[in-house]
């Protein structure tokens, strides 16, 4: 048996262990008073430190200055975005570099650092799917997890939190339990090295004694309620492509007496919508599995609130979208019509018109996404949540977070003025 | 300073009006007269120097402004390049030497002169003369470390036994004397209080097809060579359009981008013919002539006056093609480049930077600055690696998998440049990339993407040209070799556009392709211009024998007219070189291109594996 103190060393849970599995009991719940956040520039980071500084939770921040800005300038542009910059002074901040011995921090911080026994969220991660960046697909999140795992372990921290993602589960199995992943084959390097990741935490801290849990998120999208979000990726980019391509055909409608547009049959219809005649392929019958941000926050908040050691937690939905209603909401969205999704491959000989190609290259990273037939179970989930559930994606959702996104020109006026 | 005479000095000497490169035909006293003060550049210096009173009115000085015909050839010409129009100086000249003469104002004759005398019954009355008009356009040029010297005499020989026989005459006369080609004059070697002879008038051009060469007279630029060269389908290797062929061996060996196939220095000719100090007549190839294939690590002297060379004719197949393949790292381009070089890919091999595309391609300045952000920050070009090469060679590129931007697609970019900022679907580069930089080149539909976006034409490109040269360009750029790649390479017309803005200074090494090396010797050009407050950039790399060498420029500008600018330029020049020389000694593979100067004729081998 083993236990967990905070830091002013109470104990607040205690964990024992069979020969099958760890039992934990919590002791007391209310005693953290300190976190310790990877990853907080990024989407799902930043949604997790605002959340707890709403929650007015102290936070320790380990991240990197990028493009000219230090850390701290870097939060407080994303403070801002949350309108809680007078919640400031509740971070603390380190400029860490987990390739580096020690992560990059002086002796007298580190040890500082390690005794305070926190909570440690790591949600730093490279997102990239592609297999060229392979190498610094793994060094960010596997080879890096030597020293923030080290830095766990000696410093007892209190629990460490790992934010995965859903599809770590691989794709050997349709049916993804909330176990230890068992697939060999994935879709692509970031879902491997999740894999990997999961697995390289699960045996240090058991090995440790440091009490863990795997939370793992499928597609996380916007706001559902405000409709805002830092990052376009996943579902914002089939919007963007389609909305890229009506606007090169509509300019050169307006521009060129649409010339080039009527090559591809492609033009305005009575009502004013712009007829784009594409067939968008997909390789299967499958769907695609969202997740609106404030309820992924949400959801995190109330596993960590009563976290399981060594439990894993799939926030999905018992519910996915699926392409051809998508694809509805984009013609609506953008006035378009004329675009078909079709299951399948293009046949040999059918010849892709310029807009197909275009949306079919923008879109090949996210196609195991958009036509997923895994499913995800979630009774840990539903236990930590008292069976809280994502809100449907319907239309009116879909739009505050595309409009929110086309406002912000999908990024590029994300830190101006609403 | 009025608007005038600012242009007037501005006139770079880059000698582009001494060509026919825009097919307007020359100017018309400038090609009967031969003197460069019958052209648009001498004009100009002539009326800075007139209205200034550094120059009194001379009857050659009547003679070259009542010979300007106004034609405006030359604002087509210098619009091209720097986005000036002479003939407003070419008129205020007239107009000034016209109110000298109706105010009564006295006319300089030429001084007799036992000695010119002399020299004119060599070459003939009209082509030796000491009009202090005609000497003022031999006395300078933009050069930041030359001052300007008035040569006694400006001679025009017209054959190699005159050649001979003036160099007799100057050296009994122990007249110091510069020898030019009436080509471009940047780097102030061409200046004399002397003579200067020029060679300007020795245009032949001979064929020997059977032996694969052509003999040049030492008038003859690099634009006309190449011009008769194509016609009969062959290539040659040459330097900047405007430069004269047997000038630019003896003072740089002649490189350019085809130098990476065709070599440099003694590769370029077979044999060539001089005129010695001593005025007597010899061939490189005489087995007693001076040994000029040698190469010694010092400053030296011209070894006497190249009358004609014997050049090397190159065959061209046609299927050529050209790949400018993106990089967003010097080292990736080098890479790129090493691997072509070795494998003997590629006819001509460049490393470009990315203002290539902004500054080169675009007919003002302003579209220049309009579009150099969009390659380096949406579409993420930082460098280009042209290669020019037949099927095979294009076809070797894509199979070591790299995209590149074709012909079509550089016509497309290249006429539908004003479109480009505007092109909102290039803020989805990285979405395309997908973590593989240029990935979306390889896209079959990307060209027609580009075509559709940029709508391109001659009538877009030049819409922001002055009105009143507009329809000479809108049809200037419908014509194909405008918008061609190889032919844009072969005749060079387009790198006079460095200097649109300020005079270039180019800083030239050769050494071995090393990414270390070369990233640091980079990044230390850029410290001390950026120390001067000097606009400075990248120029380009051409690997050399195989890639195991290459020729590097990166390039300094300044305000010829700005003091401030030229004694800036002179203490970055002074440390540039002391850093080159620095990196030659540590490495002994660093060679600069001073001891090349005078030295063109020497074997490749033996300045670029130098051991001295």
């Amino acid at each position: 048996m083993y236990s967990a103190r905070d830091s002013a060393g109470r104990k607040i849970f205690s964990i024992q262990r069979n020969s099958r599995s760890l039992y934990m009991t919590r002791i007391k719940m209310e005693v953290v008073d300190n976190y310790l956040l990877t990853g907080a520039t990024g989407f799902l980071g930043s949604h997790i430190m605002a959340g707890l500084l709403k929650r007015n939770q102290r936070l320790v921040i380990f991240g990197r200055s990028l493009g000219g800005l230090s850390l701290r300038e870097r939060i407080r542009k994303i403070l801002n975005w949350f309108a809680i910059a007078h919640l400031e002074e509740l971070l603390e901040f380190y400029e860490t570099d987990f390739m580096q011995n020690r992560l990059g921090l002086c002796d007298s911080e580190y040890d500082h650092l390690c005794s305070r026994g926190l909570v440690i969220i790591h949600c730093a991660s490279d997102t990239s799917f592609a297999e060229k960046n392979r190498g610094k697909v793994i060094r960010s999140n596997v080879e890096s997890l030597d020293e923030i795992l080290k830095f766990a372990s000696g410093s007892k921290a209190a629990w460490f939190h790992f934010i995965s993602t859903a599809f770590a589960a691989g794709i050997d199995s349709a049916e993804c339990p909330e176990k230890p992943v068992n697939s060999a084959t994935f879709t692509n390097v970031y879902e491997e090295s999740k894999a990997t990741a999961e697995k390289i935490i699960a045996e240090s801290c058991a090995g440790h004694e440091v009490p863990y849990t795997l939370i793992r998120p499928s597609i996380v999208y916007g706001d559902s309620v405000t409709g805002r979000s830092l990052k376009f990726n996943a579902l914002y980019v089939p919007v963007r492509s389609a909305q890229a391509i009506r606007d090169i055909y509509l300019e050169d409608i307006r521009k060129n007496n649409g010339k080039k547009a009527s090559e591809c049959m492609v033009h305005l219809d009575e009502a004013g919508n712009l007829y784009l005649p594409m067939k968008i392929y997909i390789p299967d019958k499958g769907k695609i599995n969202l997740i609106p941000v404030d309820y992924f926050a949400k959801t995190v908040f109330s596993i960590i609130e009563k976290p399981v050691h060594g439990s894993i937690y799939h926030i999905t939905s018992n519910y996915p979208e699926n392409m051809e209603r998508l694809t509805t909401y984009t013609q609506k969205l953008l006035n378009i019509t004329g675009i078909k999704v079709v299951i399948g491959r293009p046949g040999p000989d059918e010849a892709r018109n310029p807009p197909e190609e275009l949306f079919d290259h923008l879109i090949r990273p996210y196609l195991p996404y958009i036509s997923d037939k895994r499913s995800f179970t979630r009774e840990n989930t539903d236990r930590a949540t008292s069976g809280d559930h994502p809100p449907d994606l319907n239309y009116e959702i879909f739009q505050r977070c595309m409009e929110f996104a086309i406002r912000a020109d999908w990024g590029k006026k994300l830190f101006l003025p609403d | 300073m009025n608007d005038i005479l600012k242009i007037a000095k501005s006139c770079r000497h880059y000698a582009m009006c001494k060509i026919d490169f825009l097919d307007t035909g020359l100017c018309k006293s400038g090609e009967e007269k031969h003197y460069v003060s019958f052209y648009p550049q001498g004009r100009m210096d002539l009326y800075a120097a007139l209205a200034e009173k550094r120059v009194p009115v001379t009857e050659k000085c009547i003679e070259i402004a009542d010979t300007c015909d106004l034609c405006g050839k030359c604002d087509y010409q210098c619009y091209f390049i720097t986005e000036m129009k002479p003939t407003g100086v070419m008129r205020a000249l007239k107009e000034l030497v016209k109110l000298h003469l109706d105010n009564g104002g006295e006319v300089i004759a030429a001084e007799d002169d036992n000695i010119l005398d002399e020299i004119k019954d060599i070459v003939g009355v009209f082509w030796a003369t000491n009009d202090r008009a005609v000497a003022l356009t031999y006395s300078h040029d933009p050069s930041p470390v030359a001052a300007p010297r008035m040569p006694d005499y400006v001679i025009m020989p017209g054959s190699t036994a005159e050649i001979s026989a003036v160099v007799k005459v100057l050296s009994r006369h122990k007249i110091p004397y510069a020898v030019r080609g009436n080509g471009s004059s940047v780097m102030g070697f061409v200046m004399s209080e002397g003579a200067v002879i020029d060679l300007g008038r020795m245009k032949t051009i001979e064929f020997d097809e059977k032996n694969w060469l052509v003999k040049v007279g030492p008038g003859v630029a690099a634009f006309d060579l190449q011009k008769a060269v194509v016609k009969r389908g062959f290539r040659v290797n040459v330097a900047e359009p405007s430069a004269l062929v047997c000038a630019n061996i003896m003072c740089s060996g002649i490189f350019s981008l085809f130098s990476a196939s065709y070599g440099t220095a003694a590769d370029n000719y077979i044999d060539a013919e001089f005129v010695g100090h001593d005025g007597e007549v010899f061939r490189l190839n005489d087995r007693s002539a001076p040994n000029l294939f040698a190469f010694r690590k010092e400053d030296s002297t011209v070894p006497g006056i190249c009358s004609s060379a014997f050049i090397r004719l190159h065959p061209v197949t046609d299927d050529e093609g050209a790949a400018f393949v993106p990089f967003d790292s010097l080292e990736g381009a080098l890479d790129f480049t090493r691997d072509c070089a070795m494998r003997r890919i590629g006819i001509a091999i460049g490393v470009l930077g990315g203002e290539y595309l902004s500054v080169f391609l675009s007919p003002t300045k302003k579209l220049a600055a309009q579009v150099k952000d969009v390659f380096k920050e949406k579409l993420k070009i930082e460098y280009l690696v042209l290669v020019i090469g037949d099927k095979f060679a294009l076809r070797s590129i894509k199979e070591m998998g790299f995209n590149y931007f074709d012909n079509r697609m550089m016509k497309m970019l290249n006429l539908g440049m004003s479109s480009l900022s505007s092109v909102k679907w290039f803020d989805m580069i990285d979405e395309l990339s997908q973590g593989e930089s240029f990935s979306y080149l390889g896209l079959k539909h990307f060209p027609d993407l580009i075509e559709l976006a940029l709508a391109p034409s001659a009538a877009k490109l030049v819409k922001d040209v002055d009105p009143s040269v507009r329809p000479f360009f809108e049809k200037l750029y419908s014509k194909p070799e405008m918008t061609d790649p190889i032919w844009l390479n072969m005749f060079r017309i387009l790198s006079s556009r460095m200097g649109r803005e300020k005079h270039v200074i180019p800083m030239i090494i050769y050494l071995p392709i090393d990414n270390n090396l070369i990233t640091e010797i980079n990044s230390e050009f850029k410290r001390i211009a950026d120390g001067q407050g000097l606009k400075n950039d990248y120029g380009f790399i051409t690997p050399l024998d195989d890639g195991k060498r290459c020729v590097f420029e990166y390039d300094y500008y300044l305000d010829q007219n700005d003091p401030d600018e030229r004694m800036k330029m002179q203490q970055a020049m002074m440390e540039a070189g002391m850093m080159i020389e620095r990196y030659s000694a540590e490495t002994g593979t660093v060679t600069w291109i001073r001891y090349v100067f005078s030295q063109g004729f020497s074997r490749k081998e033996n300045f670029l594996y130098s051991t001295q």
